[in-house]
């Protein structure tokens, strides 16, 4: 930011995003689309990587055969190379009103931003979808892939506004009505919903996509400062809900917390996915070249 | 179970003031509004909590619980229940009020009378059960049906007025019984001063809880007043007064004669130490004496310091006596004061004594008669005169013609026989009574018609030895005395309050008598001029009218002696067990024990939680 040169993306800066481009994402399982792409499959194909040898049988391309190998041993024998297939990143980002707290939407669309460029400079089919009730805004960004798109990303997370009462089971649902492929789907959310994920989340693991819960939780969930007698009301309903002697239960609010938080990496865990939950307050470098890193979610 | 009672049950209105405490509270209940993110943990927080501490949702409201508490203990407090260890758990309480002249005396050191004390005692019964108030002196009487109507009860409770009459309980306690034929009555409640005669001859089918209530102060009063004849105009009248305390009290006797005083004195008694006063009154007319009693000091109960004594007009007893019957003519001829008719053919009809050997009077008639030799005709049957001699085998020494006559040995030349199957009870049931009985059958009965008194020897007194004997002129004088006392001319005794005695009047006529308070009733008097059954409760001066005039004066006292000792029993004897009489102050530990303390001390234990609870929560939002 210091260096004078034009931002980017007012998302992060532009040190962070050179650094983004040269990572990709590290999925559980190769789950991709028989489109071409760069992540490698299972069976055979036409990339550098070689795979294995087998017989000539009649009707196997002569290219294939390794020469070198005929003419030691005058047998034709055909080389196999792995095949290079397209993965589908489907970003989710929760933008209804309890993430508009304490920036958790601002660090939603930074960490979806990131996701987004790894995907698309490793040649995946990127697609965002946000959960929210803006009016005049879309709340999808259609399936793409290459370098070009990469602005396309920036610009629409960028314009993304929080607001409306959208909970997450609902966004997955809305999501998966439009979703095609397989592959990851990242959701990007704080996780505060009465409802339990487990539908939800099965939906999604039988779309053919590896859960990736990125819960997001501000200062004010994480060490709520309350005391007293206090009538709290739901940002997204406007439920209201009357405690007495608030700073007597932080303790059950922590034990619940953390409960919710093993609940949701135990769901996760059971798709094959995976699952973490970070402070809004922390720094975008902290969260994309350590946290991730050192939790296998993405390669530097 | 027992519950309390409340002395003053109308403070319940002010659990109305819980109302404004509510809507004052939810208006002031405004919490702090607080907008996050979602409720879905705190809501998880609070499941958890209600489920690990049951009474968060008490918890939630408790400031609001603690006021509700507390102003709930003042009001509590306010209305000063009581716990009560009587009887008052019954459904059906009968509360039985001493109503008798001694419950008019004042409590020691006050203006206020024990009756205004048990009347107060009563009303902290109301409410809490069906009750029923009865009043009792001499007699009991119902004030009110059993109910809960606080207003009723007060309002008999309020014209319960003391009269002047001896305490006994056993009349009302009959009538209550009747009462426990119809309600499931398990107690009575008694509120007297335990100047009641102490042994009550009733089989008590219920409990007792008599409660007495403080003594009264002391107290002097006159408890006996009659006079003897001792001339021809001669009377001596004597008083009693007696005390109510161990020390000795001093009071003046004054004797009124006609209104004008006529003899006075001064009188030191004690409670054992009556004083007898004798003061000797000349005169020949009816006259009504009137004796008053003013005390030194403090004296508790009024209506025993008069008394009233009518003496008659001196006169000589009038005796018929039939000229055959030497032996009786003799014997009344030779006492003083008899004006003896022993004429062949007699014409004057009224008579104070008749002696006659026949059931035929002739017209004349007396109220007291005694026949010689004579069957009453309703016996005809069932007793018979059969030859032979007959002893006397047994007689009534009580029997006032028979004080201290001797008939043994006496030898009777008739033999008096029953009929066959026939005995003493056959005679009773006809009105006689048998006095002296022989060895086959009876020989003197008595049979008694209001005041009218007849004597019948069945055998003849002088086929007998009888006028031989020492025994005939007491028998004699016996008869005389008899007469004369029924005359009222050898002695007077000053009438009791209850019923004025039978006075003699004109035949049925029509009487008004008119009592001290002004009070009329209309009476008839029978045919033998008498005027009979007028109640008088009061003591003081009764007049008879006829047509507006007076005709005749009587004076009622108290002149009881239990009365004005104002002495209390401390056991009530009944016909199969004993109830005791708790002292005043025991009892009413023992029965009501106050309870508004304790709410009080709840309500200041409530007020400083109250207050830690508030400072603990400003203390942590601060």
């Amino acid at each position: 930011m210091s260096t004078g040169t034009k931002q980017l993306t007012t998302l992060f800066d532009n040190s962070v995003l050179n650094r983004v481009e040269r990572m990709r994402l590290s999925p559980r399982r190769r789950l991709t689309n028989r489109s071409r792409g760069e992540h490698l499959a299972g069976k055979g194909g036409s990339s550098t990587d070689f795979a294995d040898y087998r017989d000539y049988v009649a009707g196997d391309d002569i290219r294939n055969v390794d020469w070198n190998i005929f003419a030691r041993l005058q047998r034709p024998y055909v080389k196999q190379f792995l095949h290079e297939e397209e993965l589908h990143l489907t970003l989710l980002v929760d933008a209804s009103t309890s993430m508009v707290f304490d920036d958790k939407l601002h660090k939603a669309k930074q960490l979806a931003a990131a996701f987004g460029i790894m995907g698309l400079l490793n040649v995946e089919r990127v697609s965002v979808f946000v959960g929210h009730q803006v009016p005049d805004q879309s709340s999808m960004l259609p399936p793409g892939t290459g370098r070009p798109r990469v602005r396309q990303l920036l610009d629409f997370l960028e314009k993304t506004e929080g607001g409306g009462a959208v909970p997450i089971e609902d966004a997955i649902d809305t999501m998966l009505r439009f979703h095609r492929g397989r592959g990851i789907v990242v959701i990007l959310s704080d996780f505060l919903t009465f409802t339990d994920l487990s539908k939800s989340l099965n939906m999604l693991f039988s779309s053919g996509l590896e859960i990736w819960g990125l819960q997001i939780l501000g200062a004010s969930e994480i060490n709520p400062d309350v005391h007293g007698d206090l009538r709290f009301v739901d940002s997204e309903t406007g439920g209201t809900l009357d405690i007495t002697n608030a700073d007597e239960l932080l303790n059950i609010y922590h034990a619940q917390r953390k409960a919710l938080q093993e609940v949701l990496d135990s769901q996760c865990r059971r798709r094959n996915g995976r699952f973490l939950s970070i402070d809004a307050s922390e720094p975008p470098e902290l969260i994309l070249f350590d946290r991730l890193c050192r939790h296998g979610w993405v390669q530097r | 179970m027992r519950w309390p009672s409340f002395i003053f049950p109308f403070g319940a209105w002010f659990f109305l003031a819980l109302i404004p405490l509510l809507i004052l509270y939810f208006l002031k209940l405004k919490r702090p509004r607080h907008t996050i993110s979602s409720l879905v943990l705190w809501q998880a927080v609070i499941d958890d909590q209600r489920v690990n501490s049951p009474f968060q949702k008490f918890r939630r409201n408790l400031l609001l619980l603690l006021q509700l508490i507390l102003l709930c203990l003042v009001i509590l407090a306010l209305m000063q229940p009581f716990m009560s260890a009587g009887p008052e758990s019954g459904e059906y309480v009968p509360v039985l009020i001493d109503c008798s002249a001694s419950m008019a005396s004042t409590v020691d050191g006050s203006d206020q009378t024990r009756l205004d004390v048990a009347k107060e005692r009563a009303s902290q019964l109301f409410g809490s059960q069906q009750v029923a108030l009865f009043s009792f002196a001499a007699t009991g009487r119902r004030l009110t049906e059993f109910t809960r109507d606080d207003h009723q009860l007060k309002n008999a409770l309020e014209k319960l007025q003391p009269t002047d009459l001896q305490g006994r309980l056993d009349d009302v306690l009959r009538v209550v019984a009747a009462y426990s034929r119809s309600y499931p009555i398990e107690q009575a409640i008694v509120f007297t001063d335990g100047n009641v005669a102490d042994t009550i001859d009733f089989e008590l089918p219920f409990g007792l809880d008599v409660r007495k209530v403080d003594p009264g102060g002391p107290n002097v009063g006159i408890t006996e007043m009659n006079a003897r004849r001792t001339g021809a105009e001669e009377w001596d009248v004597f008083l009693r007064v007696a005390g109510s305390t161990d020390d000795l009290q001093e009071a003046e006797v004054t004797l009124f004669q006609d209104g004008q005083p006529v003899a006075k004195d001064m009188a030191e008694v004690a409670l054992d130490e009556s004083e007898r006063f004798v003061f000797p009154i000349s005169t020949g007319d009816p006259t009504l004496l009137k004796a008053e009693l003013t005390a030194v000091e403090s004296d508790a109960l009024a209506a025993d310091n008069v008394a009233w004594l009518s003496l008659p007009k001196a006169r000589n007893l009038r005796v018929r006596v039939t000229p055959e019957l030497f032996s009786w003519r003799h014997g009344i001829q030779v006492l003083p004061h008899i004006d003896l008719d022993d004429s062949l053919d007699s014409e004057r009809s009224t008579y104070d004594l008749i002696v006659s050997d026949s059931e035929d009077l002739q017209g004349s008639e007396a109220p007291v008669n005694v026949f010689i030799g004579v069957i009453p005709p309703a016996l005809q049957g069932l007793v018979g005169v059969e030859e032979g001699f007959a002893d006397v085998v047994d007689w009534n020494r009580t029997a006032p013609i028979l004080r201290h006559v001797q008939l043994r040995e006496v030898q009777i030349g008739q033999q008096i026989v029953f009929a066959e199957d026939i005995a003493d009870g056959d005679l009773e049931e006809r009105g006689y009574e048998v006095l002296v009985s022989g060895a086959r059958g009876p020989l003197l009965l008595q049979k008694r018609e209001g005041l009218k008194v007849s004597f019948y020897f069945l055998f003849h007194t002088d086929q007998s030895t009888l006028p031989y004997r020492v025994a005939f002129p007491v028998l004699v004088s016996n008869a005389v005395d008899n007469a004369l006392r029924n005359a009222s001319l050898s002695e007077v005794k000053s009438a009791p309050t209850g019923v004025l005695p039978p006075l003699n009047v004109e035949p049925d006529r029509e009487y008004t008598v008119r009592s001290p308070q002004g009070d009329e009733v209309q009476l008839t008097s029978t045919a033998t001029g008498l005027l009979t059954g007028a109640p008088a409760g009061m003591v003081g001066r009764y007049d008879i009218l006829e047509d507006g005039e007076v005709v005749q004066s009587v004076g009622t006292g108290l002149l009881s002696p239990q009365e004005t000792s104002l002495t209390v029993v401390d056991e009530l004897k009944f016909t199969e067990l004993n109830v005791a009489t708790g002292e005043a102050e025991a009892t009413m530990l023992d029965s009501e024990q106050p309870l508004w303390w304790l709410l009080a001390l709840g309500a200041f234990v409530f007020l400083l939680l109250e207050w830690w609870y508030f400072a603990r929560a400003r203390g942590a939002t601060a």
